[in-house]
């Protein structure tokens, strides 16, 4: 496994001068991405692509093979990587098990000569490995565009002027579309990527394979996985238990229309979704059940990693949607009590007498601007609550996105926001890599997932 | 192949249940029913939906049914205390393709397809997984007793489940389960009827 996320050596099978095809967007992809250990191109050609030198077969093993050729020439590919004592291939190709029965006997044909060969086999009918290296990516994907690396997170290091206990995320999907959703909701909400791996028809490495990798690799800090079935589900099951991190799962195939044809009622009451919610409950999963809510929890987890507390503060200048905020918070099974009497003197002294201290605290736009970072950093100091959730509505006064970066950063604890219209806020918290919600209940549930409203219930 | 419900019962060990009894005439029938000297309810073996074929008798007359039940399905009939809970649940179990036995529990009744409030287990059940499934409903709080009534005796709950996942894990010929109704009286679950499918 670490041949696929950790190759010193890749060869491109399929790649082509020809830009129209998938194996050159591949090989251009490898070398765009910034992976500096050695690349080689196998054409039947030979030559010259992308200056890299193509060979008719692969001459010497190398980590990680990356196959992109037509399925009637997959299997001729596959052996030769196997043959040439390659540790680990990509099949990126389509057209086998996702077809029909010949597809799977011919994709089981495949595994058969990799496992015979000692080499690992992920796919076919995906859309390949991102992975972290040095300070930049191993691109050894399809996918157009990547976020862009964060600076100095290669393994080990910690990044200058974001939080250091924020978490790399790691992503697993069976399905090779989702993970060019996965990459747009990266880049759009600034998340530290650390892993990604297309697993396909799953022929030979599973996610459960993948799954135990990331959960002792130290560049991963939480697990994404979006899954339509499990093929081995009692491994999957096992290996979540085992991990430490926190798994967020996405499980699509939840309707009718997949459910057995049931003798009784429990089996009509199961649906095909029953076992899975056993199977989550017993891997102690945190079970999205829409794609947004799955970036939202990922993005809150990438913030801060899971919180050990149920206590919070809504922390706001705006009336109604701090309430709509603490409605929400109730509900997931948050607490909100009220602040400390130290607090309540501290705020006293800085907002306006008609601020409300309780809990939502609305310190109210009539706060004196310099007022706001010692206000909200009494909030923060407050050792009732493991975190908070920041609600503001056009108020775009810097001192107020200043306290709360500050004070995030001198507590680490664990924040979600929503803020409106104001700008220069929105800017200062996401360039410090607080979660920026697109509505008070969505900043609400993000925060409940990693604080354990959603977790391991 | 579906079981009767007292060869259903039979398959699940140890699991509370009402005083009942198969009878194979009408005078054991007569002479157990005023052993019991409760209500008792009559119904005829080896009949699927039993109540929608009219298959069930409350507060019966065991002299007065007995024949017509006989006749109705596999010529016993099953008598039974009859049973009036503050709760009614729903409990089973079938093999997943993916994930192998599960369990259920949740809440039961006429309007039980309706609310669909209903958790599921990996079989058999680990300690404390009952106790989060049950949180995990809609209807939790009936569980703990509301309005004065008893809590449901999680022990016995725990030991329905035990006997389906039991089932389960030790026959892989058994397919699906279906305890239903599980009737709740001052807080002791008592299984008031149970279905085992199984391939032939």
């Amino acid at each position: 496994m670490n041949a696929i996320f950790e190759p010193r050596s890749v060869a491109v099978y399929g790649a082509s001068r020809d830009e129209r095809k998938l194996g050159h967007t591949l090989l251009r992809n490898v070398l765009a991405g910034g992976f500096d250990g050695r690349v080689i191109a196998v054409n039947p050609a030979g030559g010259e692509i992308l200056g890299v030198r193509a060979t008719s077969t692969l001459e010497e093993g190398v980590d990680l093979a990356l196959i992109s050729v037509p399925a009637a020439r997959a299997g001729a590919a596959v052996a030769d990587a196997a043959q040439a004592g390659c540790r680990a291939a990509i099949l990126l190709a389509s057209g086998f098990g996702e077809t029909g029965s010949q597809g799977k006997a011919v994709e089981a044909g495949l595994a058969e000569i990799a496992r015979a060969a000692n080499m690992r086999l992920v796919g076919p009918n995906c859309m390949g490995v991102v992975s972290r290296h040095g300070d930049g990516w191993l691109n050894g994907s399809y996918f157009w565009r990547l976020p862009d690396a964060p600076r100095g997170t290669a393994p080990g290091s910690t990044p200058p002027g974001e939080a250091a206990d924020a978490k790399s995320i790691s992503m697993l999907s069976q399905s090779g579309a989702f993970g060019g959703m996965f990459f747009a909701e990266a880049r759009r909400r600034r998340l530290r990527v650390a892993r990604f791996l297309s697993v396909g028809n799953s022929v030979d490495v599973t996610e459960t394979d993948a799954l135990d990798w990331l959960a002792s690799d130290p560049a991963t800090g939480v697990i994404a996985l979006f899954a339509e079935a499990f093929r081995d589900g009692l491994h999957f099951v096992a290996a979540a238990e085992r991990c430490r991190k926190p798994v967020v799962v996405l499980k699509a195939g939840k309707g009718r229309a997949g459910a057995r044809a049931a003798a009784s009622h429990t089996g009509s009451l199961a649906g095909s979704h029953g076992a899975v919610q056993a199977a989550f409950a017993r891997a102690g999963v945190i079970e999205a059940t829409t794609s947004d809510e799955f970036f939202d929890i990922v993005h809150s987890l990438g913030a801060s990693g899971p919180v050990p507390s149920r206590d919070v503060a809504v922390l706001t200048i705006s009336g109604g949607p701090g309430v709509l905020a603490s409605d929400a918070a109730e509900q997931l099974g948050l607490r909100l009590p009220p602040p400390g009497e130290a607090t309540v003197s501290r705020i006293r002294r800085l907002a306006p007498q008609f601020a409300a201290v309780g809990n939502p605290i609305d310190l109210t736009p009539q706060c004196p601007a310099a007022g706001f970072p010692a206000a909200i950093r009494a909030v923060f100091d407050d050792p009732v609550y493991q975190g908070v959730i920041v609600i503001n509505c056009g108020l775009d006064v810097p001192e107020f996105g200043q306290g709360v970066v500050a004070a995030r950063r001198r507590t680490g604890k664990l924040v979600t926001a929503f803020v409106l219209d104001a700008p220069r806020i929105e800017a200062e918290l996401a360039e410090a890599g607080i979660p920026l919600l697109s509505s008070p209940e969505r900043a609400v549930a993000a925060y409940a997932a990693a604080a354990g409203g959603l977790y391991r219930l | 192949m579906t079981l009767t419900e007292w060869e259903s019962k039979a398959l699940l060990r140890g699991v509370p249940r009402p005083r009942e009894a198969l009878t194979h005439s009408l005078d054991e029938a007569v002479a157990f029913a005023s052993s019991l000297g409760v209500p008792v309810v009559a119904k005829a073996s080896g009949v699927p939906h039993k109540t929608e074929q009219d298959a069930v008798r409350v507060d019966a007359d065991v002299a007065a049914v007995w024949d017509e039940l006989a006749a109705l399905g596999d010529g016993t009939v099953l008598v039974a205390e009859q049973v009036r809970g503050e709760l009614e649940l729903i409990a089973g179990g079938l093999h997943d393709p993916q994930f192998g036995p599960i369990v259920s529990i949740g809440l039961g009744g006429v309007a039980a397809e309706v609310f669909q409030d209903v958790a599921f287990l990996l079989a058999p059940p680990v300690p404390g997984e009952l106790d989060r499934a049950i949180a995990r409903l809609r209807c939790a709080r009936v569980f703990d007793g509301y309005r004065g009534r008893q809590p449901v005796d999680r022990q016995a709950l725990q030991r329905i489940l035990d006997a389906i996942a039991a089932l389960l894990v030790s026959d892989p010929q058994v397919v699906e389960v279906d305890v239903n109704p599980i009737l709740v009286r001052g807080g002791c679950p008592l299984v008031v009827d149970a279905l085992v499918v199984k391939t032939p």
